[in-house]
This record gives C-alpha cells, structure tokens and sequence, in this order.
C-alpha cells in the first residue's frame, strides 16, 4: 500500500518542476550563451587582429608587386633582351639569304623589346646613373645594327654575284678551251705534218712552218696559258679576304687582258677557232666594269671590314650595357630584397599576435569547456548516466539525488518518477509470481496425496489378497487331512460293500425275493451315497489344491520362448476341453511376433496364465454357441480363439480373445476376486483369474481386460522385457506358497476355468 | 618494306644502276643495262627468284663523278635500292665506291678494270671482270711472246682509268726488262689526240697500247694510219668494241682489243647461246655485243647470289653468297671469288683475257694467237 500511494506522489512534484521550467532555461541558456559569446568575443578579437594583420601584409606586399618586382622584372627582362640586341648584329652576319628576313625580323623585335623595357625601366628609375649610361651605350649599339642591317643586303647582293661567277668564270674557261686545247692540237699537227683534214692533201713544209703559221701556234697557246690566267685572277679576286689584295688582282687582269685581246686579233684572221672571241670576250667583260669579279669582290670585302669594325664596337658597347644592365638588375634585386624582408618582417609580426591571440582562445575555450561542460554539466550527466545503468541493473531501491535547477535536474527528477513506477511494478510482478509458484506447489501435492491414495489402496488390496492366500492355504491344509479321511474311507467302504456284495451272492438262495430286492435296492443306495461322497470328495480336494496354490511362490525363472509356452498351453486347453465334452468346437487362430524371442518368466506359471486364459475363452464361446444352437439362431457364428504376441521396445504385450459374449461392466470389476465365479458351482472355483492375476504381477506386468458385452473379450498382458524386481508382496507369497505349492500345477487345467463370460 | 632490308619485298627485290646514259661513253652504259635487264626479264619470267621478281633503277651519271656520287646517294636514300649494279667507268666508281661501302651495300660488277677496286679492304664491291692490269699484261705478253715486239709505247687519256692502263702496262714492260719508247696524252673528254700521237710517233713504236674512250682513240688511229703511221694498235675492253669499230669503218681493220668475256657471237659458247636467247626476249631488235654480254653475265651472277640466300635475303647473305661462294658458274663461265693464295679476298670473279681483232668487214674475230693475224 505504501507504494502504491508513492507513484501518484510522485505526479505532483514533477508538475511543480514543470511550473520551474522557464526558471531553469534561462539559466542554462544564460551559461550557454556566455560561453558562446565569450568564444565569439575571442574569435572576433582574433579576426580583427587578423585583419590588421593581413591589411598591413597586403601593404607589404604590395610595395613588392607593385613596385619591386615590377622593376625586378624589366631589369630581368632588359637584361634578357639586352643578350638579344647584342648577340642581334652577329647573327644577321651570319645568316644567309633565306634565312635573312626571319633573323632581321627577330632583330627588330629584339630592339623593340629592349626599347619597351628600357623606357619602362626608366620612367620607374628616373634620373638612375645605369639608366643613362644604358640609354648611351643602347642608342650606339642600335645604330650600328642598324647599319649592319642595311648593309646586309648589299652583301647578299654580291655574293649572290659573287657565286655566280664562281661558276660561270670555270664554265667560260672549259668552253674556250674545248675551243683552243683542239685548235692547238690541229694546229701542231698541221705544222709537222701538212694535213687539217682527212680530205685535203698535205700543206708543203713552207707554207705549214711559216712565220704566220708559227705566230698563230703561238698566240693559241698564249690564249689558252692568258684565259687560265685570267681565269685564275678572277678566281683569286673573289675569294681573296681583303679589298687591299683585289686591287693589284684587277692590275694584273687588266696585262692579261690586253695580252688576250691582242692575241684574239692575230688569229681572228684564220679560221682555227671559230666562235672563241665570244667565249672570251664574254670571259673578259666579267673582270671589268661595276659588276666585275673584281669591284664585287671588293664591294662585298669592304662591307665585311665595315660590318667587323662595327661589331668590334658593337663589342665593346656590349660588355658596357650589359654590364650596366647587370648592375641596374643588381639594384632592383636589392631593392626587392628589401621590400621581401619588409613584407616577411611583417607577416612575422602578425604570425606572432595571431598565434598570441589563438593560445588566449584556445586557453578561453578550455576554461569555458572545463569550467561550465566538464564541471558542471558533465559530470551531473555522468552521475546521471551512472544511476540509470544501476537502475537498468534493476537497483531500484536508492533515491536518485536531485541537485540544482536546470534540465539536468528535471531529467534526474523525471528519472526518480520512473525509479518509483519501476519499483512498483517489480513489486507487483513478485505476488503475482509467488501465488502461482504456490499454485503450482499446491496441484502437485493433490496428485501427489492421490499417487499416496492409490498406493494406499493398492497395498491394501495386496496385503488383503495375501492375507487371503495366507488364510486359505492354512484353511486348505486343515481341511486337507480330513478330506483325505473322508475320501479314504468311503473309498474303503465302497470295497467293503463289494465284498459283503459278493458274500450276499452266496446267501442270496437264502433269502426271499423281497428281501433279495431289499438288500440289492439298499446295496444300490449305499452304492450311489459312497458315489457321492467320492464324487465331492474329489471336488473339495481339487479347491484345496487350488486354495493351496493360491499362496504358492512360483518355480524357477528361465529363458522361454513365449510363441512357443502360449500355443503349447492354448492346445492343452483346448484339448482338456476336449475331453470333457466331445461336442466343443472353437477355431483357435495365433497371430505371433517372430520377432518375440525368449523372456525370462516362470514357464509354469505363465502357461497356467493361459491355460486358464484359453479355457475360459473356449468356456464362453462353447456356452455361446450351445445358446444359439437352442435358439437356433447360430447362422454362420463360428466360435474362434484368437492368440496374438507383439514385442515392442519396452514390454512384450500378449493377449488372447474370444468371440463369446463379453462380460457386463458389473461383472467386470470382480473378475480378479478370488472365489468369483459365473460358471455353475460344480464347474469353477472362482480361484483361476484371481491366480493369473497374482503370476502376472509377480512377473511385473499387468493384466487388463477389454470387452464388449455380447461381442468379445480380450484378456491382454503386458509383460516388461527386463523382469521388474519382484516386489516385497511376491516375495511374501512367494515364501509362503514355496512349501505347499505343488509344482506343476497342472491336475486341475481342464477344470479351473472359473471366470464366467456369460451374462 | 616486310623483311626490314631495304630494296627487298615479299614480292621483289630493287637493284640500282648509275651509269652513263648520255654523252660520249653512253654506249656503255646503254648496253650494261640492256645485258642486266634481260638477265633479269629472263629470271622474271621464270617466277623470279624465290617469288621475288628482280627490278633495276637507272640513273645517268653522263659518265661525271660528281653525279656518280649524287645518283648513288640518291640510289641509296631515296630509292632504298638493294644493291648497285652494272656502274660504268674508273672516275665513276672511284667516286662512287667511297658512298656505298659507307652503307654496306653490295657493289657489283662495275664495268672497268681498275686495280683500286680489286683491293682486298673491300667488303662490298664485287667484279666481275679481269682487271686492266690483267688486259694490259696479256697485251704485252702476247707482243713480245708471239711477234717479238720490244718497242711499245702508250697512250692514255689523262684521267684515273686511263692511268690505271698506263701502270698495268708500264708494270708489265718493267716485268720484262723493258721501258715505253714514247707516251702520249689526250684531255679527257675531248679529241685533242693529235699532239699525243706526235709524241708517239716520235718514239717509233712498233705497238701502241691505247687507254681510251672510242671516239679520241678511233680519231688518234684514223689520223696515225693517214700519216702512214701504222704500228700494231692494241686497246682494252673498256673501249667500246663495237662502238669503236664503227666509229673506225674500214680503218679499223687489224685493231687489237682485248676482252674480258666471251665473244658475244659465238653462239657455241653456252652463256652466249643464253645470252642471244635471253637479249632476243627482252629486246629482239637489240644487236649482241661485248657489253651487253657483260651486263648479261653480271645479272646472271646476282641472280645466283639471290638464290643461295633462299627467302631470308639479306645483303650479307648476297655478298657472302657471292664473295664465299668460290667458284660460280653461269653456262660454263666460271667465276672464282673467296680466299686465294696471295690476298685475304679475291673479289673479283672472272680472271680470263680473250684477245680479239677487227677484221677488214669492221667486226671482231676472236684471235688466239697475233701471229695468225699479221698479214
């Protein structure tokens, strides 16, 4: 009860937590916020700092980009161009024809360039020493490109003039010789042997070796010796390396020349060298005038001493400009360098208050964490978290504290509520669990006090049966000596009364008929009572000897073969029945397990078992049949024994069954009484069923009876295959009967058939 | 290209030829072409060799070593022929040679005489011929051994072949113990012979050997025998035969040349019968003559190189084929190569000398001996 009022209890203080609540937001979110805010604070400090920081960077940097590097870079690329304008003259020297407009054009863009760089240069550095005396050496050194340049295509001018009569001069000399190398042949051997032609007669020896003759021999060799000469002289010219050289060239042209022309007039007269003054005039004109070899070569020579002065100059200017170039390179070198360390001195002013105000954040946001989460918050979470898993361990019984006024105190107040509700419940579910246990308790000891019950009864039954075998064998032996007396006697009496019989034979003449017919009728009489009494005697004797059976201990146990002791004893049976009444029919049908084999039983006692089982079938079903035959109505009822064994895991189940008509309900229930019986007083002892009942239970098994009144009656028996140990009751009958039993038992088979079928 | 050597495909194997097609040694050039050609057109039409059929390039060099050196490099470069065969003249090859043993490729059978050719550092040239020396020496022998003759003299044309003539002659009088009575000398490439056969007529020489090319040499002996100058003139194969008994006509009778193959007409020498067989398929208007015949040889001798390579042609197969072959035969011409007595390498195939005489109808008659012609 004092729980059940604590749940409700506890509705009322979470309502009045509930009423605190804009209470306790505040107050977490005011922590919150100035956490967050004392974070923001820091981080805006941190930004603006940062800012600064940058902007002086920025200014930093600019002064490199915008005004160092700018300068670095045109001096660099002054310096770059500058390589170009002085590398510029040689190359346009050097370049032939074709290549000439590509390498003049290259030229002109490299003077551009350097004219671009160095204006830039110069607006950036106004006033500079370098810058003037770059400007000086620049303007020097592009005029005298400029010359080079100008020059360069009159030079190529004359050496393409130059190549040309390089090639022709040669061809001019191969032709004229082709002319006078034969015209000097022909000549020779005209002069020594008269003949100009295969055709014409030989020339007289005057006439061939005169003084014109000779001459013309002569001034065709001296041709040929001033052609090669001139031809030599033209040669020279052109390839001479100085303008000084052509000049005494040309003077010793001019001698040959006029050798040539004077010998070309003295055989222009004779017809040896047709077409030669063509070839050597031809010859002659390249050696005068503008285009000559001679003033080409010269030409071209002074154009290339004028072109080697200047680019000596062009030298010496060079090594000046460029050494200014380097030094003005130098200068924005180290002006840039400065501006670099102006700008890193900075950036490392503000790394530092960056990295001051990043420990300051750092060390805020550590304090805020460790001061207002570490302490506060987490670790009431934790307690928290730690009470739920002790509760989840199912510790319900401690109060969960309740500290402080936010939310962590509502959740742990909302955690007592749920600690109550769960306690409550462990409770209720621990009666609810104890009444049934006891429930339980309680049905098994019903059964067990009916098992008790039962088992009282039983060993009641059984103490009063074998109190019962105890009395009627003790009454069966008593009565057996008188018994024994009686039948004794009247069987010696019956002797005595042949003999007095035999002796009365003698006397009968003696005697008158009525008395002869007296005697024989009391002979008769006497006769018929000791007929009686031998008669009953031996019924009285026979009960006795089942009385006496009734207490016996059963023989020895063995292995038997249980097909074979049930068709052995059903045989036996049926032929006792046999004897007594010739008229008994009954089909007697075996439905056996092979499989049965052999179980250690009393053989003895077990056949008495069926025996007696048999007996009592063909009893009902013979009973049956002589009803109907009265009735006549036996139509097709054939009266059949069905004997069956099966053997299954635990027992062997054997039965037998009739057709008779069945045993009443009523009946049914005193079958196993000893001394019960339907059949007629002389017929059972009522002893059979009540013996077969005490062999079966001595071997462990059990005896049922299944029957339907009018149909059938099945007696089963369920033997165990390992015989039970035989229980304290057997034992007892066992010992008691061991003396008085008579072994086999078996006088009496024909004649114990005790338990009555019949309604 | 699918063997990876240049000139050689599934299907045909390029050759090139640069030799004089113009000018005053054209005759030559025409005729080795016309010789390779129906060596090769005769293979051709019998399925080639091993599948491939044989293709020849021509290029004319106007007998001008400086085109000689630019047609081979062309050749070598542009056409990416095989091997070069069938090159006419000593100023010619001289240039020439220098090209082709820089890219290994096979030199064969080139048409002259000239010792440099012959020198055993070479591993790419291969002759075909008898050398002028060889020519030279035959004509001296058979002066001195068959007539007696002891007064020789020379004349040569003033370039490289026809100092080669001049040595192997000089070489071979000094062998004997006796010296020229007179030389003469003619401008390359001109006529201009008359002052040199003053010169020799001043020596009264009873034999003139002459070093030449058919026109200068034809004149020279024209212009002797009418100023009743008449020794025994004698020239090497190299002239030209048959274009120098033309150009001789009637005059031409008694001229001795010596040749290095077999006589181009007589049809009872088997290469020759090939020769006639294969020159009338290629060409049937063509007329037989030592050059061609020549030309014919050298192509046959390729072909037999070609065939020992089987289908894996390479050109150190072609000219070990060849070089190490030892003796080759075409139709009963023998050729020796390889290793010899008295040099590592004997390029040269064929060492055989026939000495032949222009008769009065201007042709040529074999002559074994000079005494059987002397009239």
């Amino acid at each position: 009860m004092t729980e059940s009022t604590a749940l409700p209890s506890a509705e009322p203080e979470a309502n009045t937590d509930g009423a605190q609540r804009p209470a306790v937001h505040r107050r977490i979110s005011t922590q919150l916020y100035a956490g967050i805010f004392g974070a923001v604070a820091l981080t805006i400090v941190a930004s603006i700092v940062s800012w600064v920081s940058f902007s002086n960077v920025g200014r930093s940097q600019d002064r490199v980009s915008e005004e160092s590097v700018p300068r670095l870079a045109s001096a660099f690329g002054l310096a770059e161009f500058s390589n170009a304008l002085v590398a510029a003259a040689p190359r346009l020297t050097t370049a032939t024809i074709e290549q000439f407009p590509a390498v003049s054009q290259e030229v002109s863009s490299a003077q551009l360039e350097f004219q671009f760089r160095f204006d830039s240069l110069s607006l950036q550095m106004p006033g500079d020493e370098h810058i003037k005396r770059i400007r000086e050496s620049a303007r020097t050194l592009m005029a005298n490109i400029s010359t080079i340049a100008g020059d360069m295509s009159e030079f190529h001018r004359l050496t393409s003039i130059t190549e040309g009569l390089q090639s022709e001069i040669p061809a001019l000399q191969g032709q004229a010789n082709d002319i006078i190398l034969p015209a000097i042949d022909n000549q020779l051997f005209f002069q020594v042997t008269g003949y100009r032609d295969f055709a014409s007669e030989p020339t007289d020896a005057i006439t061939r070796t005169s003084g014109d003759e000779l001459l013309l021999y002569r001034h065709l060799n001296a041709l040929q010796a001033d052609v090669a000469q001139a031809s030599a002289l033209m040669g020279s010219a052109l390839i001479s390396s100085s303008a000084a050289f052509v000049e005494p060239l040309q003077e010793s042209f001019e001698s040959t020349a006029d050798r040539i022309e004077i010998s070309l007039s003295a055989i222009s007269a004779s017809e040896v060298a047709p077409g030669l003054d063509t070839t050597i005039n031809r010859l002659l004109e390249l050696g005068v005038g503008d285009q000559s070899a001679f003033r080409t070569s010269a030409d071209r020579l002074q154009i290339i001493e004028r072109q080697n002065m200047l680019l000596a100059q062009n030298q010496t200017i060079a090594v000046e400009l460029l050494d200014e170039v380097r030094s003005l390179v130098e200068v924005a070198r180290d002006e840039a360098r400065q501006a670099t360390e102006n700008s890193s001195q900075t950036i490392s002013t503000a790394r530092l208050l960056l990295v001051i105000i990043s420990v300051i954040g750092v060390i805020g946001a550590g304090l805020i964490s460790w001061l207002f989460v570490g302490r506060v918050l987490l670790r009431r979470i934790g307690r928290l978290s730690g009470r739920m898993l002790t509760l989840a361990k199912g510790d319900l019984e401690d109060e969960i504290e309740v500290v402080g006024r936010d939310e962590i105190a509502e959740m742990a107040s909302a955690l007592e509520v749920f600690r109550r509700h769960a306690l409550e419940i462990q409770r209720l579910n621990l009666v609810e669990q104890l009444a049934q246990e006891l429930s339980e308790r309680n049905d098994e000891l019903q059964s067990v006090l009916e098992e008790l019950s039962q088992a009282q009864d039983q060993i009641v039954a059984r103490e009063k049966l074998a109190a019962l075998g105890e009395v009627t064998a003790g009454v069966a032996h008593e009565i057996r000596n008188p018994l024994n007396f009686i039948n004794n006697f009247s069987a010696a009496s019956a002797e005595l009364l042949e003999e007095m019989a035999e002796i009365y034979e003698e006397f009968t003449n003696d005697l008158s008929d009525e008395d002869k017919d007296l005697v024989e009728e009391i002979n008769q009489d006497l006769n018929d009572n000791l007929q009686r009494i031998q008669s009953h005697g031996k019924r009285a004797n026979r009960i006795v000897q089942d009385m006496l059976l009734m207490g016996r201990g059963g023989g020895e146990t063995q292995m038997t073969d249980i097909n074979d002791l049930i068709h052995e004893h059903s045989l036996l049976a049926f032929h006792s029945a046999r004897a007594q009444d010739p008229d008994f029919i009954v089909t007697l049908e075996e439905e056996f397990d092979p499989d049965m084999g052999r179980l250690e039983v009393v053989p003895q006692d077990l056949g008495r078992v069926f025996l007696n089982f048999v007996a009592n079938a063909g009893y009902a079903t013979n009973k049956k049949q002589k009803e109907l035959a009265e009735a006549g109505t036996v139509g097709d009822y054939s009266p059949t024994i069905l004997l069956k064994s099966r053997r299954t895991d635990e027992s062997a189940i054997l039965s037998v069954r009739d057709n008779g008509d069945g045993i009443p309900p009523d009946v049914a229930a005193k079958i196993f009484d000893p001394f019960f019986t339907t059949k007629p007083t002389n017929e059972g002892t009522g002893l059979g069923l009540a013996l077969s009942n005490d062999i079966i239970r001595e071997h462990g098994g059990t005896i049922t009876v299944n029957s339907e009144p009018g149909e059938f009656t099945e007696m089963v028996v369920e033997l165990p295959l390992t015989r039970a140990k035989s229980t304290p009751l057997a034992e007892a009958s066992g010992d008691n009967g061991g003396g008085t039993g008579d072994g086999g038992g078996t006088g009496d088979g024909g004649g114990t058939g005790d338990d009555g079928e019949s309604a | 290209m699918a063997s990876g050597v240049p000139g050689v495909f599934d299907d045909r194997v390029v050759f090139g030829q640069s030799a004089a097609f113009s000018g005053p040694a054209q005759e030559l050039g025409i005729n080795m072409n016309l010789g390779i050609m129906a060596a090769f057109e005769e293979a051709n039409r019998n399925g080639g060799v091993h599948g491939r059929t044989l293709e020849l390039v021509t290029r004319d060099d106007a007998y001008e070593p400086e085109a000689a050196i630019t047609n081979t490099q062309a050749l070598i470069n542009d056409e990416q022929v095989f091997s070069l065969i069938g090159a006419v003249g000593t100023p010619t090859s001289r240039s020439a040679t220098p090209v082709a043993a820089e890219a290994n490729i096979p030199y064969v059978a080139p048409f002259t005489g000239a010792g440099f050719l012959r020198d055993d550092h070479w591993e790419n040239i291969i002759n075909l011929r008898a050398s002028y020396a060889q020519e030279t020496e035959e004509m001296v022998e058979r002066l001195t051994t068959d007539l007696g003759i002891t007064r020789i003299a020379v004349m040569f044309q003033d370039d490289s072949f026809g100092r080669a003539g001049y040595n192997g002659a000089l070489a071979a009088l000094e062998r004997r113990g006796m010296s020229l009575v007179a030389t003469g000398v003619y401008p390359r490439n001109t006529t201009a012979v008359k002052s040199g056969l003053l010169d020799l007529r001043l020596g009264e020489p009873e034999a003139v050997i002459l070093i030449g090319a058919y026109q200068p040499l034809a004149a020279l002996i024209s212009w002797a025998r009418h100023i009743d100058f008449d020794p025994i003139f004698m020239t090497v194969s190299f002239v030209g035969s048959n274009a120098l008994a033309d150009e001789l006509g009637p005059g031409g009778e008694g001229v001795y040349v010596t040749q290095v193959i077999p006589f181009p007409t007589d049809l009872s020498i088997p290469v020759v019968a090939s020769y006639t067989a294969a020159l009338a398929a290629y060409d049937p208007n063509a007329q037989p003559g030592f050059v061609s015949l020549e030309g014919y040889i050298a192509g046959r001798m390729a072909i037999a190189g070609l065939e020992g390579c089987g289908a894996d042609l390479t050109r150190d197969c072609f000219l070990e084929n060849i070089l190490g072959a030892g003796l080759i035969d075409i139709d009963g011409f023998t050729m020796d190569f390889g290793e010899e007595e008295d040099r590592k390498l004997d390029n040269q195939g064929s060492d055989a000398v026939f000495l032949t005489v222009i008769d009065a109808n201007g042709s040529y008659r074999s002559a074994a001996s000079m005494g059987e012609t002397t009239p």
